[in-house]
């Protein structure tokens, strides 16, 4: 941990000109910026002429030079050595990070690398077992044989969906792979899920559905829109080079931009000021601001016609399905009773018109957004300029789909269709994305094992978090999350992971390992549950209170990875230091605890053992990347070597191989792009995804996204009295889950030393609450979802139906945070940084999960704020800030 | 500013009194009116030391001259690239600052992300510096140019300020300036 005092320094060395170079990309966020390593032994030091440096420049560099700042620069081991290292933007990367541009996040990133002389001494560096109240370090063979023998226990006498998987779906390709191969296919529970989410579900029903893939664009696409809608983000807060790199040029010549967003930070306050909309909405209003907008288009006939002619299902066309079967498929479920299928353009306009609630003004009135910018927006989306059509690009982000994660997506995927966005250059939808894209699957959900059903007969994966809390879940299994705080409600799930564990009698009390075993099983034979945590340090609580077992684990840096970016670009990520102590790569700790399960096909030696085999399992996704492996083998090297020559450049997938050469893909549902005629050749794949969409016909779903569904809870959660909405969501200094940045990182630990809320004038002047105040939010009335259920009646799912059966309770939440005035945030909203691990703001947050898709909307919140007095922060000015962030 | 007068590197002699410039530096207190930006900060004073050795001391401007909100241009602590520094009377007191509100501060202006040009970016109702031209990063004035919003690597380096009756030297500086290795090589 560090303190908020960063020591600033005048100096720093420079590589030397035998420095050794590696390529990676930063570990962070989705854009994925690629990085060069300088590494060379500590004793040696560059000269500032350039005969003496790696970069052959002389120093001082001028302006967007090759710069380090000390930031830049660590100490670290390397084959048992100390090395210096210097960790870089590529200034001569070709893509993603042009110019080698790189954001705050990783530009920082070697302050990433374990150094004991620097706050990454704490790195989990041996296997743990909690004896006596304590975590003691042990051996890989003990921890790992008693966390296999306990596992098989409870598989064995409580079935596998009592054996719960909680994992990152993205730190690595290898790891992922190796992880649901573990969890899904040998394991085989239903009780398996990712880290931002309650179920194995996807993020944006609403794409699926209409037939668009979640990262279907190019970055290119983003830059060459003529209207680019950005909802429930500020790219540049998130995503910070997808912004400065590819949206701020294009606005500097002319783009028109579109921000639905409650706040207006730097990037918002910059389209304002090149005379974009900033659509200031209330939480969870996004479904009738985009409805509303779909409305005027239509009413003005802006819409595109041809296009919808050509690319949109109609009644038989949408019933021919999917293909999946007609039962046990999200699709279907979703469509069963109506209310989203429509019978073509036709239908769902006669349906957009029909509803009242997306008349402008209702519209205006329930999101708090002057009508005229909803209206000028729908004119900027779809309204031809001398006879020409604009060219309008869409992308989200979690502030949309995950405030009525259903109804928004299936509104935005029906206004892309309608604006005649998502099949070309420059006019596209998707997501930008938070994490990047690491998730290769090892094994298929086993979503017909999952007790939890719609109304009708359809099942969905299975809540974990409902399920835990309804006492079915005897061991968990959490590798590289939170858990806890990264879910909504989370002092009362947190409450009950003690119940569970801590309160449970069966604790060990014994170095003998027979002993630890029979303890730990009657733990979970008892009512109790396990509980083992994969992870880099020791977070707390998931790992410091609760859990029986930790294994150390090796990341960014200590091992050779492949991930994909936000435009499915992949690289590798080249291992360049020694791994702490004894810690492990994630795969490395499956495969043998697999092994020790019994499970066959885990006996990997390296990575890229793991990576060959997934390439196969990656044919026909959106990053298909079997290519390289084929190819890799033509050229007899392994596929891990085969991407590194792609260096910080990498390649697209999904990846083909055409006349021995690997090409990539630029966007997906490329309805201009033209494959050859002969086919896919060898063991090329063509996916439907590379021209056409995600449906049965190739076509888009034109969906309806009816308020109704969600207008119940929206309205009871709407602050009464003194309430006001509380939100939340990413700070640009910080990666968006600070696992290891913000309390490892000086400097970040000194901009952000805890959580903060952002309040508007108003309502701070009204509740005499000054920047830099201690506040207190609390709710005292967090809904919390009980139990895992089986829907029968049509509406038994609904949140008021919910209520009326006491499948609701209700409880408080609270979290302390630094007051921040500001009139960047709406009046009526409280704004706090949503993963504070210390002060997590999802303690307010209702955990009631999207009764269509069964993800929480976590921006929707509501409570009360109160001043607890001054602080420090207030007197000594060297952390924090109170400037506000739309300075322009 | 319309002319600075250098007075070449700080001595022994010059600070007029047995103590080195550095020692001068962290051992006097606020009485003779040295920054104090390291003086702050509890249980860190050793580490500091030698970060700030020989920097040379520079009359930058005249308390009586300096207007509130204005800033004035300088070069510290050369004249080499990216020298480029801003001193100013911020009207509140800020982290670092001298004269009697504790409110005069200076810093360079030169981005610390990617070198982006600060210079004329003044906020003063926020007493901030930016948005940077090149990737909208903001500085806090008054918060030892801590970043407000943006991509820097480290907040803006504090040009550290001395003032003798009238007159403000600058006598080092916190942090390392974008394009250079050491800030004595300029």
């Amino acid at each position: 941990m560090s303190t908020p005092y960063y020591t600033p320094t005048d100096k720093v060395p420079l590589p030397p000109r035998n420095a050794e170079v590696l390529t990676t990309a930063c570990d962070y966020c989705i854009v994925a910026c690629g990085y060069k390593v300088y590494r060379w032994p500590l004793g040696q030091e560059g000269g500032h002429e350039a005969a003496k440096n790696a970069f052959g420049k002389d120093f001082p560099v001028a302006t967007l030079q090759e710069w380090i700042a000390p930031n830049q620069h660590n100490i670290v081991m390397h084959k048992g050595r100390q090395h210096h290292v210097v960790i870089l933007p590529d200034k001569q990367t070709k893509f993603v990070n042009l110019y080698g541009d790189s954001s705050v996040r990783g530009g920082t990133i070697a302050q990433k690398c374990y150094n004991p002389a620097t706050p990454t001494k704490d790195r989990l560096k041996t296997p743990l077992i909690r004896i006596y109240d304590t975590l003691m370090p042990v051996t890989w063979d003990m921890a790992l044989d008693v966390a296999a023998e306990v596992g098989k226990h409870v598989i064995a006498k409580h079935g596998a969906n009592a054996y719960s998987v909680k994992t990152f779906s993205y730190q690595y390709i290898e790891n992922t792979y190796a992880i649901t191969k573990y969890a899904r296919r040998h394991i085989n529970t239903a009780a398996f899920t990712w880290h931002d989410t309650p179920s194995d579900v996807t993020s944006t029903p609403g794409f699926r559905d209409a037939g668009f893939d979640n990262f279907g664009a190019a970055y290119k696409d983003w830059a060459d829109a003529e209207v680019l809608m950005i909802c429930g983000t500020d790219p540049y807060e998130t995503k910070s080079i997808l912004f400065t790199q590819h949206i701020k040029p294009a606005i500097e010549a002319g783009q028109k931009v579109i921000m639905l967003n409650p706040r207006e930070t730097a990037g918002v306050a910059f389209a304002k000021k090149m005379g974009g909309i900033h659509i200031d909405l209330y939480p969870g209003t996004d479904n009738l601001v985009v409805n509303a907008m779909a409305r005027i288009i239509v009413e003005n006939g802006w819409e595109d016609s041809e296009w919808i002619k050509k690319w949109v299902n109609n009644k038989w066309e949408t019933d021919s399905g999917f293909g999946q079967g007609t039962r046990n498929t999200p699709w279907q479920w979703r469509t069963t009773w109506g209310k989203f299928e429509s019978k073509g353009f036709e239908d769902w306009k006669k349906w957009v018109m029909a509803q009242p609630e997306y008349e402008l003004e209702y519209a205006a009135r329930l999101s708090g957004v002057d009508p005229a910018k909803i209206r000028k927006a729908a004119e900027w989306l779809s309204k031809p300029v001398n006879g020409k059509r604009p060219k309008t690009s869409i992308g989200i982000e979690k502030g949309f789909y995950w405030s009525n994660n259903t109804g928004n997506t299936e509104a935005i995927g029906a206004l892309a269709i309608i604006t005649g966005t998502g099949g070309r250059p420059g006019q596209m939808v998707a997501r930008f994305g938070g994490h990047q894209r690491g998730g290769t699957g090892g094994g298929k959900y086993p979503r017909n094992k999952s007790p939890e059903k719609r109304p009708g007969r359809r099942r969905r994966a299975l809540d974990t978090d409902r399920w835990l809390y309804s006492d079915h879940t005897r061991f968990s299994h959490v590798i590289g999350t939170t858990w806890l705080q990264s879910m909504c409600g989370s002092q009362g799930l947190q409450k009950k992971f003690h119940e569970l564990v801590t309160a449970n009698p069966h604790q060990i009390r014994s170095f003998d390992k027979a002993e630890i075993i029979e303890t730990l099983k009657k733990r979970a034979d008892s009512g109790g549950m396990v509980v083992i945590n994969q992870d880099i340090y020791l977070v707390d609580p998931i790992g410091a209170k609760f859990a029986d077992i930790v294994f150390p684990a090796a990341t960014w840096g200590e091992e050779d990875f492949v991930r994909a970016n936000g435009e499915r670009r992949l690289r590798l990520y080249s291992k360049f230091y020694d791994a702490p102590g004894e810690a492990k790569p994630d795969w490395w700790i499956i495969s043998r605890l697999a092994q020790r399960m019994g499970f066959d096909g885990f006996d990997w030696e390296n990575s890229n053992d793991v990576f060959e085999e997934s390439c196969r399992f990656s044919r026909g996704n959106r990053k298909d990347y079997n290519m390289i492996k084929v190819d890799a083998r033509a050229k007899g090297i392994t596929a891990h070597e085969r991407l590194r020559q792609f260096g910080t450049d990498g390649i697209q997938g999904p990846v083909f191989r055409v006349n021995g050469e690997l090409v990539g893909t630029t966007r997906l549902h490329d309805t201009q792009k033209e494959l050859p005629e002969t086919g896919p050749m060898g063991a090329n794949m063509f996916n439907k995804k590379l021209t056409h969409f995600n449906s049965q016909t190739g076509k888009n779903n034109i969906m309806k996204s009816p308020w109704s569904l969600f207008s119940d809870f929206w309205e009871w959660l709407s602050p009464k009295g003194d309430e006001l909405w509380v939100t939340n969501g990413r700070i640009n200094e910080i990666w968006q889950s600070g696992f290891d940045d913000v309390e490892r990182r000086p400097y970040i630990t000194q901009r952000w030393p805890e959580n903060y809320c952002e309040i508007h004038p108003d309502d701070a002047r009204r509740r005499g609450i000054k920047s830099g105040d201690r506040v207190m939010v609390y709710s005292e009335r967090v809904a919390e979802q009980k139990e895992t259920i089986l829907g029968v009646k049509g509406d038994d799912f609904q949140f008021s139906s919910l209520m009326d059966r006491g499948q609701i309770e209700l409880s408080k939440g609270a979290v302390t945070a630094i007051a921040m005035v500001t009139p960047a945030i709406k009046k009526g909203v409280l704004f706090m940084n949503f993963l504070d691990k210390r002060q997590p703001s999802n303690a307010i947050q209702a955990r009631v999960v999207d009764q269509i898709s069964g993800n929480y909307n976590y921006k929707m919140g509501v409570g009360k704020i109160v001043r607890l007095g001054g602080s420090a922060y207030q007197r000594d000015q060297h952390s924090f800030s109170f400037a506000p962030r739309n300075i322009v | 500013m319309k002319k600075t007068e250098s007075e070449g590197k700080a001595t022994v002699k010059q600070s007029g009194c047995a103590l080195s410039r550095r020692k001068f530096l962290f051992y006097s207190g606020t009485a003779l009116t040295t920054s104090t930006v390291l003086l702050q900060i509890p249980g860190v004073l050793k580490a500091r030391e030698a970060h700030v050795a020989t920097y040379p001391r520079k009359l930058i401007g005249k308390m009586s001259q300096l207007k509130l909100d204005q800033p004035v241009n300088f070069n510290y602590p050369d004249d080499g690239l990216n020298a480029t520094s801003v001193l100013v009377k911020l009207g509140q007191k800020a982290g670092g600052g001298v004269g009697k509100q504790q409110d005069v501060v200076a810093f360079n202006t030169i981005c610390t992300h990617q070198g982006g040009p600060l210079l004329g970016s003044y906020n003063k109702e926020y007493k901030t510096l930016g948005q940077c031209p090149f990737h909208l990063t903001t500085y806090d004035l008054t918060r030892y140019g801590i970043i407000v919003s943006g991509q820097a690597y480290q907040s803006l380096p504090q040009v550290l300020l001395e003032v003798k009756g009238d007159s403000i030297y600058a006598v080092g500086v916190m942090g390392l300036i974008f394009g250079r290795n050491n800030n004595l090589i300029g």
